[in-house]
């Protein structure tokens, strides 16, 4: 279609034909069909995890644990995966939330390898979704990948521990890993700038990979909002679901200390609008698209390397702790297998006995059998000629 | 700076200077005092800044920034001692802290147990042959850990496996008195139910943290012991700034949001312990060691050594601090 043509369309606007108006039509399209985000919190325990979720959700959405519960996991060495599922809709969009979080992360003495399940769980929604993607019918794909991780940092002031930069490291190169200061109130402002400045010390070092939002965007605003997330980076955070006052009176939401509030809403206090303002009112597409442009397509160029269209996954050896229990079932089976074994031939060996010995009796009758049918014989033979013996 | 402590009265010092008399401590008196302490505990949970908010001065310094390129190896557990010479209440005190780097923050910390308790074993050793010498040396340094201080980290749940073992472990030769490093991260709330948590563990396990009331024969004493028991774990919030105000410097720790006064007793428990450790526990805390704790290891060593002791001194030390707990409980 030539400008001309165009031009003299009366409908179109200067120069157009209506292209501009596709962006209404997805925004149309996006709002009906709702979306899919899945965020994983990893960290130790006590770090806020759970309470940070809530109060970003507003919603009690992972509840806390109960003492039965909490007793079970303090002694068991493992790493669960939990996967809090929820929907929130606002102004007539819905999205599909998961929250996946790791319980006994970085809890007990020995920490070496914990952050394989995490690592495991992260690439196996990749697999799931590869399969997924290369059936014939692809209809009603379930799409579990992590959009965002957010690992939670204990604040001990002084920098990362090893734990941490083994598993970021793990963690990052697999999807978008966004560093986070956990309670952020017990550090004192000079003391939390030097601790952010340190982990950012550690992370460029260590060359640990971190979720990086975009900076340009089209007006100057928001750009100018970016570069302060960015530069906040280790988010340091306060959770809260409780509504308390504050000396001048307000009513917000913070923790209610006998020396004060300290606002999970005040910029001043933490970094939790920042965050939020990532996780969903600025940067949730990104993180959606980065996660599925860059880390699956990178896991999906690697497997397809290395396997046909359509075969399985090779299963990699697992944890540690399990093949633990694996050799001592085994050992368990092997023994009883031997002692069943056992039982057997012993059994054997009495039926054997048995029969020799029954032989042994039917024998005897045999024998004794063959004489008594030769002594008739010989009665027999000695009664016919014995006839001419009485006769005489 | 004299702590207010106004559960506790002066009972307790002039306790401290009628304390049983054996022959090394008497000698040492002159020079005031020998108290060793231990500080075991997580990086972060604030031992150092314990230690010089403790001693009122700058016993350790901060460390050096650490080094990015190394953060991914941890450092090894190592002991580090500090002597400082304090005077409390007219006595004086020659006090040795032994600060534990390293603790807890490697990827598998199951080592730190065996060297925390090698450590003090070796104290003990050294207290046992210097006994068995013919001519003993009257310069002789008791080096046996009297107390180690615990600082649990505040998760807000409970006990962690670290802790659990490392209690469970070293109990039976050390005085353990658990602490809430940090204590500045929980509201009074999630304090109290992190208090009860706690206790609830040690009770379920039975850890054999340090029991206050071990020492029955003094009534009056036996209540306010009681009274110190339900603050254990005790909550530690450390120094950052000195405020000086028209009553004198206040010890103070700032916040955007308020600040707190490490020596109010309603804010923390900083002053209380304080008290207990540098003055009114000190004999009973170098008592039990001495009596229970050094006795009990001395005892099983010579069994083994082979020596027919066959009397078996009470060894159920340990079930008196947990029955202590658990009576506390009720």
């Amino acid at each position: 279609m030539s400008a001309t043509e165009a031009s003299a369309n009366p409908q179109a606007t200067a120069g157009g034909i209506g292209i501009a108006n596709l962006p209404n039509q997805l925004h149309k399209i996006v709002t009906k069909k709702g979306t899919n985000f899945s965020l994983m919190v990893v960290g130790e325990s006590g770090t806020g995890k759970t309470t940070f979720i809530n109060t970003l959700l507003t919603t009690e959405l992972i509840e806390p644990l109960d003492d039965a519960t909490r007793r079970k996991k303090q002694l068991d060495k493992t790493v669960d995966i939990n996967i809090h599922k929820a929907e929130l809709e606002e102004k007539m969009f819905s999205v599909k939330l998961n929250v996946v979080d790791t319980p006994g992360f970085g809890d007990y003495v020995d920490n070496n390898d914990c952050w394989l399940p995490v690592v495991d769980f992260i690439e196996n929604q990749y697999e799931q979704y590869l399969r997924q993607e290369q059936q014939p019918v692809r209809k009603g794909i379930v799409d579990m990948r992590v959009h965002a991780c957010l690992y939670f940092i204990r604040p001990n002031g002084h920098t990362l521990k090893p734990l941490d930069v083994r598993a970021m490291k793990a963690i990052g190169a697999r999807v978008n890993l966004i560093p986070v200061i956990a309670k952020a109130d017990t550090l004192s402002p000079t003391a939390l700038r030097q601790f952010k400045k340190r982990v950012m010390d550690v992370i460029d070092a260590q060359s640990i990979r971190i979720y990086q939002p975009p900076v340009e965007s089209d007006d100057g605003n928001s750009e100018e909002r970016n570069r302060e997330i960015i530069s906040a980076v280790p988010f340091a955070i306060i959770g809260s679901t409780l509504e308390v006052k504050t000396e001048d009176g307000r009513r917000v939401k913070g923790r209610q200390y006998p020396w004060g509030v300290a606002e999970v809403e005040n910029d001043q206090h933490c970094d939790f609008r920042k965050l939020r303002s990532l996780l969903i009112r600025t940067h949730m597409l990104d993180l959606i698209s980065t996660t599925e442009e860059s880390h699956y397509d990178k896991y999906r160029t690697t497997q397809m390397k290395t396997r046909k269209f359509g075969e399985p996954k090779p299963k990699k050896s697992e944890n540690k702790k399990f093949r633990e229990e694996e050799e001592a079932l085994r050992k368990r089976f092997t023994e009883k297998v031997k002692l069943e074994e056992n039982r057997f031939r012993q059994w054997e060996q009495k039926l054997i006995a048995e029969r020799d010995r029954l032989n042994k009796d039917l024998e005897q009758e045999h024998n004794l059998v063959k004489q008594l049918e030769s002594e008739i014989e010989a009665i027999s033979n000695a009664g016919s000629p014995n006839n001419k013996f009485f006769r005489k | 700076m004299a702590p207010s402590a106004p559960s506790i009265n002066s009972t307790m010092s002039s306790r401290m200077a009628t304390a049983r008399p054996s022959s090394y401590r008497h000698k040492s008196e002159k020079r005031g005092m020998t108290y060793n302490i231990m500080l075991v505990g997580q990086a972060g949970l604030g031992r150092r800044t314990f230690l010089n908010t403790l001693c009122e001065r700058a016993v350790i310094a901060s460390p050096d920034a650490p080094n990015p390129e190394t953060a991914n190896v941890a450092d090894p557990m190592k002991f580090d001692t500090y002597e400082v010479a304090m005077e409390e209440e007219g006595t004086r005190i020659s006090l040795t802290v032994i600060d534990t780097p390293g603790f807890g923050d490697g990827l598998d910390n199951t080592s730190c147990f065996k060297q925390l308790q090698d450590y003090i074993e070796a104290q003990f050793d050294e207290v046992l042959v210097e006994e068995s010498r013919v001519k003993r040396n009257r310069r002789y340094r008791d080096h046996r850990i009297h107390v180690l201080v615990y600082f649990i980290a505040p998760t807000g749940h409970s006990l962690r496996e670290l802790d659990i073992e490392l209690i469970r472990r070293l109990g039976e030769y050390v005085n353990i008195i658990p602490v809430i490093g940090r204590a500045d991260s929980f509201t009074v709330e999630e304090l109290d139910a992190f208090r009860a948590n706690v206790m609830r563990d040690i009770v379920y396990y039975k850890l054999p943290v340090y029991n206050f009331c071990w020492d029955e024969t003094d009534s009056e004493a036996l209540v306010e012991n009681r009274e110190i028991m339900d603050h254990i774990p005790f909550s530690v919030v450390t120094c950052d700034e000195v405020f000086d105000n028209e009553y004198g410097s206040v010890r103070i720790r700032r916040y955007p949001w308020g600040t707190i006064e490490i020596d109010d007793e309603a804010q923390c428990d900083f002053a209380l312990l304080r008290y207990i450790l540098l003055n009114s526990h000190i004999a009973d805390l170098i008592n039990y060691t001495e009596d229970m704790l050094y006795e009990n290891y001395r005892t099983k060593k010579l069994e083994v050594g082979g020596y027919g002791e066959n009397d078996e001194e009470e060894d159920d030390d340990e079930e008196d601090q947990a029955l202590g707990a658990a009576k506390k409980q009720e």
